[in-house]
């Protein structure tokens, strides 16, 4: 019965994209939109899967990866770091309270030409400026998590002996858990976003740099296909941050 | 007590951009770097382009586009969100959908966009209307859903129609949710719009920001950044108060932005 | 302390009458202040003077908001008392420890753990071996009647298994001293009374020092040697009642037996005196 719903839900959710794609189609076919602006999508579809297969493209996924992993590694080190120690010392958030109430409103990415300037056009200033846009949800959610985390958890391991100095990564840390994914899963769509900006705006390769090349040259399918790869790939770490999560946190409830 | 905790609160964003432009300042003095002006040269060269002209007018432009962006998607983002939150059926459609085109970065649609409607204004108030809708769908969703059933049935007794609980008693109970998606949406605007201007190269603040890059001009490179900075943390905090006000009832928040995108 | 009964008394002989029977817990005019806004406190707890011998189930029994939950915090050492001071065993209590265990009516149990490792947390921050801690706890475990369970997660587990587990993980370090807050405050009645009963004889193994808050009268009188009554506004002790009652005492038996009936009926009329003087203040 419910396993009947779910499939319902999900025949239901396909519907749309269909329409989408089908009428992307319709557009072509009654020659609506030229096909040099819109090329039809099986012309598409099996562009990418050609691009897909050659080597030059795949060094161009990962040279994206490398920057997007990178920034986003950065990124959770930094946030979910500083996030604890804000939460946990009143002295410490007294600093970095106002400093995020500035910098999180911030658009990062109107620091990167300074981040060009300062880190040079290579891989360093791609990666700081994703590491810069992820940042502040994995922080705030970390803080928001380890502040909220509930005081009697904490009691009760301070009574069966756990010294105060390791609250913090035996109580704190494990208990904010789902938050800190939370954020981490923002951050991750954000790095995704932003390592393609930056390419976009700025690159010798990646698949920013491939959208940008094929719109010089007006080479509309090429410019289709990797959009479509990021949006696959933001798919795909999506689903496996998804999965880490589940384990991550099967005592949870309502994870 | 209270009376210099509410200073404090008011101060301390303050405080802290006075000891970031200082960091700056001394980070700039011990790199000598030639790409690298200091906070100060920066800050002189802010009054030069809101002087002049042509510069202002383009950063106004750039505004323009972006009220106008941010005001449909929320025209069109709110009621969705809410409709998806309260029916499973309209949740099961689009919420697919919404998840493929969550990792498309919008402003990469700009060449795409610029092709079929030219680098006219149309294309960018689009894209930025895109880059809105998602995170205000995304809120709106969620505010909706979390509404209590026995609210609802409360209202249904009361003799309310589907739509009239929909506007009377979900878009109220959803209302602290849908205001943070705004205010990630608006943050989110500017963003798209500096991005998808840095890309089309054609007009506007990230435009302005770029083409200082291109010919060396570092001061206005950091000027433009300070400009920028400042529209997003002024945006933010305005927001912020209208927020505040209009969801006084609801659990105090986090006075700073919470989800992202 | 039960099964060697011989050899503590020659200890307690050997050692000179130096502190005839010291209490376990000791808490001296105790006050507690809260700041509930800017220009408005609160007095929680007003000159709280009590000693609690070893031993004793003692209940602290009182309206919600009359500070019982506080008094017990300030004994757990997680909270600290605004003026006076809490000993146990002659020393000021300055923070939380293994001497004493709680066990909140919220359960507080790790979400992130298993049963066996809830319960196994304690020994293992104790120093106790892995293998040693394990095979402690599943016995733990078993005694509180959630053989099986070991590897469930708490969200799996209804409420009355969830405080189950929770006791165990208490008893897991030896605490000398119980403190419970509330425990079965959020169960259903079946439930609270298996879980009194089970408590009950869990406590008649080894007789630890229990402190134990309710606001229901049953339950103080039923389980306790002595209730503390407390009154709110400010949070005062009314009265201590010695609950003279034989052990074992078997729930359906007590029920009929007019010096149980007495002592509840009794410590109603109280509260009810002191309600009708408040309304009419």
């Amino acid at each position: 019965m419910k396993s009947r719903a779910l499939s319902m839900d999900v025949l239901l959710g396909l519907l749309p994209i269909a329409l989408l794609i089908a009428l992307w189609q319709g557009l072509v076919s009654f020659g609506v939109a030229p096909v040099a602006l819109l090329p039809p999508p099986g012309f598409v579809f099996t562009r990418l899967l050609q691009q897909l297969a050659t080597a030059g493209f795949q060094q161009e996924i990962i040279a994206t990866l490398f920057r997007l992993f990178a920034g986003f590694l950065i990124a959770v080190a930094l946030g979910v770091g500083i996030g604890m120690v804000a939460a946990a010392s009143p002295a410490i958030n007294r600093v970095v309270r106002p400093l995020v109430r500035v910098l999180a409103p911030l658009p990062k990415v109107a620091l990167y030409p300074a981040l060009l300037l300062l880190l040079g056009f290579s891989h360093e200033s791609k990666i700081a400026l994703v590491a810069a846009d992820a940042l502040f949800p994995i922080l705030l959610s970390t803080y928001y998590g380890a502040s909220t985390v509930e005081q009697k958890l904490i009691w009760s391991a301070m009574a069966a002996g756990t010294p105060r100095r390791e609250i913090l990564l035996k109580v704190v840390l494990p208990a904010a858990m789902p938050s800190i994914l939370t954020g981490c899963r923002i951050g991750l769509v954000i790095s995704c976003i932003v390592v393609f900006l930056a390419e976009m705006i700025t690159s010798t390769d990646g698949l920013g740099h491939v959208l940008i090349t094929a719109a010089r040259t007006f080479q509309a399918v090429d410019m289709f296909v990797p959009l479509i790869t990021i949006s696959l790939l933001g798919l795909i770490l999506n689903a496996l941050l998804q999965a880490a999560r589940s384990y991550l946190l099967r005592g949870f409830p309502e994870a | 007590m209270t009376w210099s905790a509410a200073i404090g609160r008011r101060v301390a964003p303050l405080l802290a951009c006075v000891g970031l432009l200082a960091a700056w300042q001394v980070a700039a003095l011990a790199l000598k770097n030639d790409g690298f002006p200091t906070a100060f040269e920066a800050m002189r060269a802010v009054p030069a382009i809101l002087g002049d002209k042509e510069a202002l007018i383009n950063i106004l432009a750039s505004l323009r586009r972006m009220t106008i962006g941010f005001a449909a998607a929320v025209a069109v983002s709110i009621p969705l969100g809410l409709l998806m939150g309260r029916s499973r059926a309209v949740a099961a459609f689009f919420n697919p959908l919404l998840m493929v085109i969550y990792p498309v970065p919008k402003a990469a649609l700009m060449p795409i966009i610029m092709l079929w409607l030219g680098v006219g204004d149309i294309a960018k108030t689009l894209v930025i209307f895109l880059g809105v809708s998602l995170p205000v769908i995304y809120h709106s969703f969620e505010g909706a859903k979390a509404v209590e059933e026995k609210m609802l049935w409360s209202g249904a007794a009361m003799g309310l129609s589907s739509v009239q609980r929909l506007v009377r008693i979900v878009l109220p109970a959803a209302m602290p949710e849908i205001l943070t998606g705004c205010r990630t949406g608006l943050v989110l605007a500017l963003i798209t719009m500096i991005t998808s201007e840095m890309i089309a190269r054609q007009s506007g603040a990230g435009n302005i920001l770029f083409n200082a890059l291109d010919m060396g001009q570092y001061d206005t490179v950091f000027a433009m950044i300070i400009i920028v900075g400042a529209m997003g943390i002024g945006l933010d905090a305005a927001f912020e108060k209208v927020r505040a006000r209009l969801v006084r009832w609801s659990e105090p928040q986090f006075d700073i932005p919470l989800s992202f995108s | 302390m039960k099964v060697l009964p011989s050899r503590s008394s020659e200890i307690m002989a050997q050692v000179p009458a130096q502190q005839p029977a010291t209490a376990m817990i000791e808490i001296d005019r105790v006050s507690q202040i809260f700041q509930t806004s800017a220009r408005k406190d609160h007095l929680a707890l007003s000159d709280i003077s009590l000693a609690i011998e070893e031993g004793a189930f003692v209940s602290i029994l009182g309206p919600s908001g009359c500070g019982k939950s506080t008094l017990l915090y300030i004994v757990g050492g997680f909270v600290s008392p605004t003026s006076g001071s809490a000993k146990m065993k002659g020393k000021t209590i300055t923070a939380p420890g293994p001497d004493r265990g709680p066990v909140f009516q919220e359960f507080a149990l790790f979400p992130w753990k298993t049963v066996l490792g809830n319960v196994m947390y304690g020994p293992r921050q104790q120093g106790v071996r892995a293998t040693e801690a394990e095979a402690q706890s599943r016995a733990l475990i078993e005694m509180v009647g959630l053989k099986g369970y070991e590897n469930f997660f708490p969200k799996e587990l209804s409420g009355g298994m969830k405080q189950r587990v929770a006791l165990a993980r208490t008893l897991a370090y030896h605490p000398e001293v119980l403190l419970m807050d509330e425990p079965f405050g959020a169960l259903d009645a079946h439930t609270r009374t298996r879980l009194q009963n089970d408590l009950l004889n869990i406590w008649e193994r080894d007789r630890k020092t229990v402190l134990f808050v309710t606001h229901s009268v049953d339950e103080a009188v039923f389980l306790s040697d002595k209730v503390v009554m407390m009154s709110r506004s400010p949070g005062r002790i009314r009265q201590v009642i010695d609950i003279d009652l034989p052990r074992p005492r078997r729930r359906t038996e007590l029920l009929l037996d007019p010096r149980y009936q007495k002592y509840v009926v009794d410590i109603e009329r109280m509260f009810d005196d002191s309600d009708e003087a408040g309304a009419n203040a």
